[in-house]
């Protein structure tokens, strides 16, 4: 519950950063800016699909479990 | 006559995902910002090897490895080991869940990359250790406070009711450090979307709060995170408790108090008025009391256990981390008195002393932590290679004597020079006869750099044998010998 909860409240800040950075490649007036501004999106893509992977393998997990005691 | 009732303690299931991978990024980190150190110790050697490009000028590839050095190797240890220790002290898993530590550890790599790619494409604010501009610094106000909470949270939900000084250094560390970065970095961007940005301060006291900031970076960021690693992985190793623990109390409350009012020794002979100079010095002389009792107390925790420093070469590590501690705690307060900064400052002898203290005490208390964690966290009975590790420690040692003599030595020469007159009352040298005085120590220099690089790469590959050789794996049968046990905080806690 713990994890799903802070998964969610991550998830999304990740998601604000990753429109801010987007945002900040759109107006960027150097190649710093430009050059932060894309990494951070993609930084935050990653990230969020970083979370929908452990969010499905600790369920592919729970479910292997459920069925090794149900054997027993 | 009551029946004795112990209570019953349940293991915790602790969050050692995310200190390994900050294990992994203390030693790839430690790799790189010594690599980057030894090519620019060749270029100071020999000038032409900047190849006449902008990006490996070594304006722009100091700050590489400074930042490499401190924030990547340094912090990466700091915040892996800090994460170890307070899950440990306070019986508890890490506060805020996985996510938002996996969050820590990958938004503090990013801030590390994203500084090091700024350097190299020529952006800084141009203030010693904090030359990341402006939306770098706010990245990493972001991380450091989601850091803050999951420490915080940490120790707010501890299952022991006593907080363990490690702790106690640690938070004062993160605390302390949010502080300086904020007020040290106030600026005013010119544009939403340009790097560029003015300070908030001008003149003297921007100079001033830069310098109450850079001496502090050291003061909080090396010296009271990593006495946090000293006072949990020295009494650990040793097998012995705290040496004593009021003195332990007693050094916190002092450095603390201390350090803080230090920075003007950074600034002596320089507009800022002499009193406050002044203050600077006297608090630098009296940082000997704390500094030196913590020195006491982290080598005389060893009382019985001093045959271990031949079987375990982490602890030889962190106990001559904890010597060289001592000296460049003993060396700075000298340099801070204006009459020797007279001679030492802007010369090579600041170098030294502050690789005495980077090398010597930083990486070696790191390289004592890494040499205990490995093991225990990803469940190996034992290092892969004693021997190894004892060639890394000489190595490394022969390094760091060579890196310190000849800057010294440099550093003297420089100093002297620059001060003689003849009889007419001209200066005797050119600045050019100087650098050319003190190239047979560029080139000790650099071989000193060198051999601590080797004895880094030794060192991660015994660590990468540790985890991978079926020779370090535990014996399958008993209770004992699973592999689950120090996972779940049981073995090595």
């Amino acid at each position: 519950m713990e994890s799903n909860v802070g998964d969610f409240i991550v998830g999304l800040m990740m998601a604000v950063f990753g429109l801010i950075g987007l945002f900040l490649v759109a107006g960027a007036a150097d190649a710093e800016m430009y050059v932060f501004g894309l990494a951070l999106s993609g930084f935050a893509v990653c990230f969020n699909f970083g979370l929908l992977k452990s969010h499905y393998d600790r369920h592919d997990e729970a479910r292997a479990a459920a069925r090794v005691r149900s054997h027993v | 006559m009551y029946p004795v009732v112990y209570p019953v303690v349940y293991p915790v299931v602790y969050n050692d995902a995310v200190v390994k991978k900050f294990v992994i990024a203390t030693m790839f980190w430690g790799v790189v910002a010594f690599l980057v150190g030894v090519y620019i110790a060749a270029e100071l050697a020999w000038p032409s090897l900047n190849l006449g490009l902008s990006f490996t000028n070594f304006g722009r590839l100091r700050q590489v490895h400074t930042s490499a050095a401190i924030f990547a190797f340094g912090g990466s240890a700091l915040l892996g080991t800090s994460m170890y220790i307070v899950q440990r002290t306070c019986r508890a898993r890490l506060f805020g869940g996985e996510a938002l530590a996996n969050f820590v550890f990958w938004g503090y790599q990013f801030f590390i990359v994203m500084a090091a790619l700024s350097y190299v494409m020529g952006f800084s604010q141009g203030k010693e250790y904090a030359e990341p501009e402006w939306h770098i610094d706010l990245w990493l106000t972001i991380v450091w406070v989601c850091y803050l909470l999951i420490f915080l949270g940490t120790i707010l939900k501890r299952t022991e009711p006593h907080i363990y000084v490690a702790n106690w250094f640690l938070l004062a560390f993160i605390v302390t450090i949010a502080v300086l970065h904020i007020v040290n970095n106030a600026a005013i961007p010119i544009s939403i979307y340009a790097a560029d940005s003015y300070s908030a301060y001008s003149g003297v006291q921007d100079a001033l709060v830069q310098w109450w900031y850079g001496h502090n970076a050291v003061g909080f960021f090396l010296t009271a995170g990593f006495l946090g690693m000293m006072y949990y992985f020295i009494p650990k190793a040793a097998g012995r408790p705290v040496y004593s623990y009021r003195l332990s109390i007693v050094h916190f409350w002092t450095l603390v108090f201390m350090y803080i009012w230090a920075g003007p020794h950074h600034l002596h002979w320089t507009a800022l008025p002499d009193w406050t100079q002044t203050l600077g010095m006297a608090f630098s002389i009296m940082l000997w009391m704390p500094s030196w009792g913590g020195m006491i107390n982290g080598i005389m925790t060893l009382s019985g256990a001093w045959d271990k420093l031949r079987t375990d070469p982490g602890l030889r590590f962190s106990v001559t981390a904890v010597g060289f501690y001592g000296m460049a705690t003993f060396e700075g307060p000298v340099m801070s008195v204006r009459e020797v900064n007279a001679l030492s400052h802007y010369t090579d002898w600041g170098i030294g002393h502050v690789h005495s203290g980077a090398l010597g005490w930083v990486a070696f208390i790191t390289f004592g932590a890494m040499y205990y964690l490995v093991p225990v966290l990803w469940g190996r009975k034992a290092l892969y290679s004693v021997r190894l590790a004892s060639w890394h420690y000489w190595i490394a040692t022969m390094g760091i004597v060579l890196y310190i003599v000849s800057m010294w030595v440099a550093g003297i020469m420089e100093g002297l020079m620059w001060r003689a007159y003849d009889k007419f009352g001209f200066l005797q040298y050119s600045f050019v006869e100087s650098v050319v005085a003190v190239h047979p120590f560029m080139v000790i220099r650099l071989l000193g750099g060198v051999l601590f690089l080797i004895g880094a790469l030794i060192a991660v590959y015994n660590m990468i044998r540790t985890v991978t050789s079926p020779t370090t794996a535990l014996p399958r049968r008993g209770l004992v010998a699973s592999p689950v046990l120090p996972a779940l905080g049981v073995a090595g806690a």
